[in-house]
């Protein structure tokens, strides 16, 4: 077969097109993935990969506070690195995440905990900020001049630590949207205060507070392009608000206390704010304030309950909606200094006295005046006055070992004990 | 030799045919499960197990006829009560438990083993027809020696003739009943007493009877239509925070939206409990805070509405809400509004449930206020609350 100069062209035509797609399909697949980002499945389900891999966040809050010490002890700087007995203990369990309310001033001590965490155990650290919700006199959302300064803040954390390999995501805020209904730490402006309609008024602050939240989140993904950031909420009070004003961010990071259950939690997210979202803080004591004594199979059953719907409802299960990316556990060792933070000598006493009320957490609700919550009694590992390696010795509580088993072989679906404490 | 051994042979063999003949000649023969257990029949009759004597609630409001001759069921007497609705001890609520040994409360061991029954069925009417039962239960008496079980049926609106009704107890563990049976009624569903029979109160052994599945609610499902409506689901007993400060009047006469009554609430403000704030949830059952498995499955519900009004105009309610209440019987799901500033008129309000999960509610409603909004304290009124 001879062909002439024309079919040749027409030939070579066609291989420098097929030559260019394969580059462009070549190109396409070099385009580098972010390190860290949500894959959307099907419409409502969701998973995080990780470079490359899906990953489940198993994960602990992490404020190693020694006792006798409080909120302001800088534990970034403690010559006996509590983080390296800590992460060697979390690689055990099957801890792969902690999560760091705010990162402290000093930005190498920061690193130094992220990198030892990671480099020694592959543990990933989530790096919140609390969006000046604790600033005296009120989180003023309303003032350009404090969102200016907050944005700075945040912004300067994003710059100092996007580039480290052990970092997962960003957190903003944690339950700050309780001071826009006015249940914690009120804030107004002068047009709010016009406003005589209490729901516009609540309206009103929401779109403020969404909004700003969304605007870092935008910003945020121009200067880190591999980092997901979260939305920090108090239960999912609000998010009909942030489903308006808050799509810049990619998941919801929820704290939520609701006992054994986490209800219609994840099918009622989809219904409002369809984004992903991880349980960044949730969990149990392990102290009986009814019966006025420790009790590690109370807290270690909730726990295992609390996981089992969280499993429930990742990615690809048959029962659940899909779109939860894994766990947070309030939290990692127990805090003596909680019940009276301004009483230097409560701090060396493991407070039994309860401070708040919990009918989800049934089992001690009988208490005097129902208060079940023992503030101080939220690890998941002990602490002993006694000293280990220049650290208070660490005990870890049964919910360790059963929560490590779970993850080991999770058994999904509802037990049917209903209401049985695993003894 | 030969003989012999065949004869052996045979012997063995037969041997534990004669052996297996003998055991089931000597074996007792199994006793007949009882397809009955009689808590009541007749007066004085051998067969009554338990005794009318746990009197609850406005113990004052009650009389007991226990040989009533007027038309009894079956038998020569039925029980008479009598009921008053005169609130005499405060309560506003009054009942009978059948109990054994009598005025056992959970202290003695007492009762019976019912394994095997599956339900328990009574008979009642009433003297004019109209007259409402607020429930009856089965169990539920707690103390040292609790009853294994607490089934609650109702309410129910009796008529003037004979009719059975039946509780259905399949899957239910009656290994100790030491509450057999009682009713309750309250002094809002009749306002002005009622006179009621009941006869024939037994556990039956029905092994066609299957478990009772929860059964989704038909809509409308009323919270509250009229004081003494039997489609009442919820009750008002679960006041929260400064409770001292509230008066509740579940049967004001003061223009109610529709029928002859509306809710109307008094908040004083006073902080009689130190809270600053006060609330009430109605509950199923009474008081259930998440410690008892009550409720409903409202799953056919997509909104909740009901109607509200201030005194003046301009109190404010800083939040309403359905479900919400948690324990180790949670509700599914809680929705709600607010804060919300009354008008003097009355005006609907509606809850959206839209992606709710309202499958199990013991929390039916709910409102709260606190004296921050209400320096004076408030009235408010509330009216036709239900879902729908």
């Amino acid at each position: 077969m001879v062909y002439g100069k024309a079919a040749g062209r027409k030939i070579l035509c066609l291989a420098a097109c097929g030559l260019f797609f394969a580059l462009c399909l070549m190109g396409m697949s070099s385009m580098p993935k972010a390190k860290v980002y949500i894959q959307k499945i099907n419409m409502s389900q969701y998973r995080m990969m990780v470079d490359g891999k899906p990953y489940v966040v198993k994960g602990v809050c992490y404020n190693p506070i020694p006792i006798g010490k409080s909120q302001d002890y800088d534990w970034w700087s403690d010559p006996a690195k509590p983080w390296i007995a800590d992460g060697k203990l979390m690689k055990e369990m099957g801890v792969n995440t902690i999560r760091l309310y705010q990162a402290h001033e000093d930005s190498q001590e920061v690193k130094t905990v992220i990198r030892d965490l990671y480099n020694l155990y592959g543990i990933r650290t989530i790096l919140g900020h609390w969006l000046g919700f604790w600033e005296y006199p009120c989180p003023l959302y309303g003032d350009k001049m404090f969102r200016d300064k907050i944005k700075k803040e945040v912004l300067d954390m994003v710059a100092t630590y996007k580039d480290e390999p052990g970092l997962l995501l960003w957190v903003l805020g944690n339950e700050n949207n309780y001071s826009c209904i006015g249940r914690v730490n009120p804030w107004s402006t002068d047009e709010i205060d016009k406003e005589t309609n209490p729901e516009k008024q609540k309206a009103m602050r929401a779109e403020i507070y969404y909004s700003f939240v969304g605007e870092l989140a935008s910003q945020i993904h121009k200067i880190d392009t591999q980092h997901p950031v979260a939305l920090g909420n108090g239960e999912l009070i609000g998010l009909e608000y942030a489903n308006k004003f808050c799509q810049d961010v990619d998941l919801v990071a929820c704290i939520i206390y609701r006992g054994k259950t986490f209800g219609n939690l994840f099918n009622s997210l989809k219904m409002t704010f369809n984004k992903p979202v991880l349980l960044s803080e949730f969990g149990a004591d392990a102290y009986d304030a009814y019966l006025d004594k420790e009790d590690q199979n109370m807290q270690a059953f909730f726990l295992e309950s609390q996981w089992r719907q969280i499993y429930d409802n990742l990615y690809g299960s048959k029962e659940g909606v899909g779109n939860c990316l894994g766990g947070i556990i309030f939290e990692w060792t127990d805090e003596w200094w909680k019940h009276n933070e301004s009483d230097s000598a409560s701090w060396l006493v493991h407070e039994t006295e309860s401070n708040w009320s919990n009918g989800s957490y049934y089992f001690d609700i009988q208490a005097k005046g129902n208060k079940n919550m023992n503030e101080e009694w939220f690890g998941i590992v002990a602490l002993s006055p006694e000293s280990e390696g220049g650290l208070n010795k660490h005990i870890p509580r049964k919910s360790y070992y059963v929560v490590r088993e779970f993850w080991k072989n999770p058994q999904l679906g509802e037990k049917k004990n209903k209401g049985a404490k695993s003894k | 030799m030969k003989k012999f051994l065949v004869a052996l042979a045979a012997l063995i063999m037969a041997l534990p045919i004669y052996a297996t003949a003998q055991e089931s000649a000597n074996k007792p023969k199994e006793a007949e499960k009882p397809k009955e257990f009689v808590v009541y029949t007749d007066k004085g009759a051998r067969e009554n197990h338990y005794i009318p004597s746990g009197w609850m609630g406005d113990y004052g409001d009650i009389k007991l006829n226990d040989q009533s001759m007027d038309n009894p069921h079956t038998g020569t007497t039925s029980l008479q009560f009598n009921y008053s609705g005169k609130k005499s001890q405060g309560q506003g609520w009054a009942g009978v438990y059948w109990q054994n040994p009598a005025n056992n409360w959970g202290s003695k061991k007492g009762g019976f083993d019912l394994t095997g029954m599956t339900k328990l069925t009574f008979w009642a009417r009433g003297a004019k027809g109209g007259e409402v039962l607020q429930k009856v239960v089965v169990g539920g008496i707690k103390g040292t020696y609790p009853d294994t079980a607490a089934v609650e049926m109702g309410p129910i609106e009796l008529t003037d003739t004979w009719k059975q009704y039946t509780v259905n107890l399949a899957g239910k563990d009656l290994s100790y009943i030491n509450g057999a049976f009682s009713w309750v009624t309250t002094a809002d569903l009749n306002p002005d007493g009622c006179v009621f029979y009941i006869d024939d109160i037994k556990f039956e052994a029905d092994s066609q009877l299957k478990p009772e599945g929860r059964k989704q609610q038909n809509m409308p499902f009323y919270v509250y239509a009229d004081r003494s409506s039997a489609g009442n689901h919820f009750i008002p007993s679960g006041w929260m925070g400064d409770y001292g400060d509230i008066k509740y009047d579940g049967a004001s006469k003061e223009d109610p939206y529709l029928g002859d009554t509306c809710v109307k609430v008094v908040y004083n403000g006073k902080g009689a409990q130190g809270a600053r704030w006060a609330g009430i949830y109605w509950q199923n059952p009474a008081n259930n805070w998440g410690t008892i498995d009550g409720g409903f499955d409202l799953s056919k519900a997509t909104k909740v509405t009901f109607w509200a009004r201030g005194e003046k105009g301009g109190e404010r309610i800083e939040e309403f809400k359905i479900g919400g209440i948690m324990g180790e019987y949670s509700d599914s799901d809680t929705a709600g509004i607010g804060p919300v500033i009354l008008n003097k008129e009355w005006t609907q309000y509606t809850i959206d449930l839209k992606g709710k999960d309202v499958s199990y509610i013991i929390g039916g409603f709910c409102w709260a206020t606190n004296v921050d909004v209400n320096p004076e304290g408030c009235t408010f009124y509330l009216d036709e609350i239900k879902y729908e």
